[in-house]
């Protein structure tokens, strides 16, 4: 056992608080729904990047490598000068979603390069421009930019031309829970020395000023400490904390709050406000900072010169520990910062020792760079997400008990919701909140290297204060009343075996609380999205967002409804979790017999009608071997949306083998269960026989049987189609000569294959469904395989890539598209990263090379990182996908079921994962 | 059944004055010096053709001693 699971144990035990401090700050509070307060919901223009600098948030904060405790009470973050920027760099900058062509974007670059699940160890990196940032330019050129015009990028502009940055490394290390090193390393890239000012600050979030007689913390230096001085904090619940900081530099003091002046055009009721350090450094306004050295914001302000080539450190310690008590044991010449390189020095080893244990070594040293790094993004993406949906409307007159009330923009039915907790964002720039379906995609990865956290992440979503008590799950603070598919349960049984299997023992107890709330949750899905009570459910975009020929949240401009073959999917798939939860339950506890019964029949019901229903208008196409959504229209008739996509794939998502233990330990179980399918046989004609024993003794709920299995998969395995040398597409190659167009009162509605950036507003036009890969819709094809494989074993061959005469088992098959995927991030035989591209910065340069983004979505032929860029979230999966076919063989997945994914066999893929490359 | 000609309190800046304006409950508008009571001494305000009047969040309230 390394030290970092000694610590994780502690957490766990509750016996040392290993998690209080960590990444906490968001990349941005700005624009976020919370910080609106505009009377039509315009949250990105309510509160913008330029008002932030001056503007007291009132529910989170952000900050640069920042980190914070778990309350968001004392926050600490790095900001930079570089003495021709008009502003300090406080936060990172990007466009808001209508300045850029293709939705919010961050112009920065930023890597979060390591991390332990406890945050004992964090490293980050920051690249600053020596020259002026070009704030302007960015905007401006964006803005004339056309939707089929790329993006324009920070190296576009030249302010890295001749390497003229500095690379700022972040790195903290904890001496102990409450005992935070902080080293900044600033390495000038240039080919002259350059100035940089360097300021670490400290501040207070603002509570004081809108929580009645709240008690104000204060910050204020300190004598009798080292040269740099020290910083004591006093908050009435944090309680004492110092930050020391080593070396040459001066305190300065403001408070935090709003520059109301500058705001609003209100005169200050403070001297000293949020902007007051940037005021006193970039304009040299020494009236703008407290001269008595104290308030609820300070930083301390080096001045660095740095020869080319060269690196100066900057240390400083944020501990609950004295001054007195450093002298005391560490002698007076070596206070807080004795001992300081040993402490840093042991805990990189002890993240490595971690990795070393998680990370299987036949990966080698590129790809278990990549795993580490997806790792490292998903553990800095941890935020601290504050958000009481209540007082919010009621500070906006949205009270929603008070007859006199105005409409709010949004959310104004999830009263209910209060949130104040550390939380997994998908990107903490350009998704800076949950995402209900993202976060149990998340928790798939997270679990590689901390069970606990996933844990609480799933129960977290659950929990009466984010639960609607209707039993919806919130989607995301833009609105939480819209409706993400249902994964919840899928993350929910595999944490738990998952547990088991790395334990010895499962926690029935958690699964039994995540059932009781996934019942609710399943019972409002049934209940609300079912139009017709047939089994055949809708649900709007459903995380696909422009996948669709309309925008399918919309009324439709044919009038009718869709029967979405993705609805359907998605709850067959959810059906298919929860049986499988109750069946472990039911291993337990008898009790939980009929919720077995009642979920097989439920699977059935619905499993049955995606295939069949509607007759020769239903979602299944002999002719073309593919599911399709259907229009019903008014007048009754129906009409296939022939649009080869991801929808069509979902329903071979929907499978899930079961082992034998059940059954034979409950027969009368099975006997109900196959009375029921004999008195129905209309159903068990349009999906596979559950009656039909597999390999092992194991039984398959498939919406596909055998024959359509192999009809779709010849589909998404062709490389004219589907298949992409880099997973699998969202959309079928096939639009790109043969675009969809539905032709509807005089009006045509395409669809084509666009395998980068949307050439459409629809969803905001930040994303797009219309050809790209997507990531966790491939972790799901990935399970489905193993799943189909695990219950037909090695008999099922199927060619792969359809046409090339070569036959792969379905587990090849599965073990192939995750090299695929895995191949976008690692180097190729000429030692470029196909997720970069065109891109020779990122591509050649040994300061850049090695640095690894995990995109939102990648193109479909090349593999380019496009969308959000620090989108670990679900695009960290990919480090689950390379753990499992590198610790799991076929043979051992064929012995053990699902318990193969989960044991730590080292296997020979990393091997050969280098071997296809070459 | 509600009645849509009453407000709930809501806070406002003068853009052109400078100052902070306030529509209570009954909606009367007070325009807010700026002392340490700032409510007890509000004042009344009748806007002009040159108002102009934005809209700030209502935690804004707490920090102005508004009692709603």
């Amino acid at each position: 056992m390394t030290a970092e699971h000694v610590r994780l144990d502690e957490a766990r035990q509750h016996k040392a608080p290993w998690k209080k401090w960590g990444p906490y700050l968001s990349e941005r509070q700005w624009g976020t729904v919370r910080e609106d307060y505009s009377e039509g919901g315009d949250a990105w223009n309510y509160f913008s990047h330029d008002q932030a600098r001056s503007r007291a948030y009132r529910w989170g904060e952000d900050g640069l490598a920042g980190v914070s405790d778990d309350q968001q009470r004392l926050c600490f973050a790095l900001a930079l000068w570089n003495g021709k920027d008009p502003i300090l760099k406080e936060r990172l900058f990007g466009l808001t979603n209508s300045e850029s062509n293709h939705g919010e974007d961050v112009k920065e670059y930023y890597f979060y390069l390591d991390s332990t699940p406890t945050h004992s160890y964090m490293r980050y990196l920051y690249k600053y421009t020596q020259s002026a940032y070009p704030y302007s330019d960015l905007v401006e050129t964006s803005r004339s930019r056309s939707r089929t015009e790329f993006e324009y990028e920070l190296l576009d502009t030249g302010v890295f031309d001749q390497d003229r940055y500095f690379d700022v490394f972040v790195e903290y290390a904890k001496a102990s829970p409450e005992d935070l090193l902080i080293q900044i390393s600033v390495c000038n890239r240039g080919p002259e020395a350059a100035h940089v000012h360097i300021l670490p600050t400290l501040w207070f979030r603002n509570e004081w000023s809108w929580a009645g007689n709240a008690d104000r913390p204060t910050l204020q230096q300190v004598g009798a400490g080292p040269p740099g001085g020290v910083v004591q904090a006093v908050h009435p619940l944090l309680g004492e904390r110092w930050l020391y900081c080593d070396g040459d530099a001066t305190l300065l003091f403001t408070e935090n709050e709003t520059n109301t002046q500058r705001i609003f055009g209100a005169p200050n009721r403070t001297p000293y406000v949020k902007d007051g350090i940037n005021d006193c450094v970039v304009h040299g306004r020494q009236e703008a900072v407290n001269p008595e050295k104290k308030g609820t914001k300070a930083a301390a302000h080096y001045r660095l010169t740095v020869p080319p080539g060269d690196s100066q450190v900057v240390r400083l310690r944020l501990s609950t520990t004295a001054p007195a008590e450093f002298a005391r044991a560490n002698g007076r010449a070596g206070g807080p910062f004795g001992g300081f390189d040993d402490v840093i020095q042991s805990r990189r080893i002890e993240a490595d020792d971690f990795y070393a244990s998680v990370i299987p070594a036949s990966l080698g040293a590129d790809a278990a760079n990549v795993m580490r790094q997806a790792l490292a993004g998903m553990l800095w993406s941890k935020q601290f997400y504050h958000y009481d949906v209540d007082k919010w409307l009621e500070e906006r007159g949205s009270d929603p008990f008070k007859e006199t009330r105005k409409q709010a923009p949004r959310n104004d039915h999830w009263h209910h919701m209060y949130n104040g907790d550390i939380i997994s964002m998908p990107d903490k720039w350009e998704y800076p909140w949950y995402a209900a379906w993202d976060l149990a995609f998340h928790v798939i990865a997270l679990t590689l290297v901390d069970v606990d956290f996933g844990k609480e992440q799933l129960r977290l979503m659950l929990r009466e204060r984010y639960l609607h008590p209707n039993g919806q799950m919130p989607a995301y603070e833009w609105n939480f009343g819209d409706v993400n598919p249902p994964v919840h349960a899928w993350s929910t049984i595999f944490t738990y075996h998952l547990e088991k299997a790395k334990r010895g023992e499962g926690d029935i107890k958690w699964l039994k609380s995540c059932f009781q709330k996934l019942l609710l949750n399943f019972t409002w899905w049934v209940n609300r999205k079912d139009r017709s009570g047939r089994n055949v459910f809708e649900g709007g975009f459903l995380g696909l967002d422009n996948i669709g020929v309309f925008d399918r949240s919309a009324p439709l401009p044919t009038g009718g409804y869709l029967d979405q073959a993705d609805g359907t999917a998605w709850m067959a798939l959810f059906a298919d979790n929860m049986l499988e939860i109750a069946i472990e339950l039911a291993l337990t506890d008898e009790d939980y017999e009929d919720m077995v019964l009642k979920f097989l029949e439920h699977d059935a019901w619905i499993t049955s009608s995606l295939v069949q229903l509607g007759g020769g208008t239903g979602m299944w196409d002999e002719e073309d071997g593919f599911l399709y959504d259907v229009l019903r229209l008014p007048n009754g008739k129906a009409h296939r949306l022939k649009v080869r996509s991801m929808v069509g794939l979902l329903p071979l998502c929907a499978a899930t083998v079961f082992e034998p233990e059940l059954f034979e330990k409950y027969p009368d179980i099975t006997r109900r269960f196959e009375r029921f399918l004999n008195s129905r046989p209309e159903l068990v004609a349009n999906f596979h026989d559950p009656r039909k024993v597999g390999a092992r003794g194991r039984r398959l709920f498939s919406v596909l049987d055998e024959h359509k299995l192999r009809r779709v998969l010849a589909v998404m395995l062709d490389e004219k189609e589907f298949l992409s040398p880099y997973g699998i597409r969202s959309l079928s190659r096939y639009h790109a000569d043969h675009p969809y167009v539905l032709h509807f009162a005089g009006q045509d509605y395409c669809v084509s294959y666009l395998p980068a950036e949307s050439d459409t507003g629809m969803f905001g036009g930040n994303s797009n469904w219309r050809g790209p890969i997507w990531m966790p819709v491939n972790a799901l094809i990935i399970r489905a395989l193993l799943n189909y494989y695990v219950y037909y074993g090695d008999d099922f061959t199927i060619e792969c890539p359809t046409g090339s005469g070569r036959r792969m088992s379905l587990y090849q098959v599965a073990e192939e598209i995750a090299r695929r995927l895995v191949s976008i991030f690692v180097k190729d035989s000429e030692g470029r990263r196909p997720v970069y591209g065109g891109s020779a910065k990122f591509q050649d340069d040994p300061h850049w090379r090695d640095l690894v983004l995990f995109y939102e979505y990648f193109h479909g032929d090349n593999g380019a990182g496009l969308g959000a860029s620090h989108q670990t979230g679900w695009t960290g999966i990919v480090a689950r996908a390379m753990h499992l076919f590198a610790t799991t063989t076929a043979e051992q997945m064929l012995e053990l079921g699902r318990d193969a994914a989960i044991i730590e066999t080292e296997s020979t893929w990393g091997a050969r994962l280098g071997a296809a490359r070459t | 059944m509600a009645d849509v000609k009453k407000f709930v309190g809501f806070l406002y800046v003068d853009k052109t004055g400078g100052q902070w304006i306030v529509r209570d409950p009954e909606g009367k508008l007070w325009s807010l010096p700026m002392t340490d009571n700032p409510w007890e001494e509000r004042q009344p305000f009748t806007p002009s053709d040159e108002t102009e009047l934005e809209a700030v969040p209502g935690h804004y309230k707490q920090m102005l001693g508004l009692p709603f």
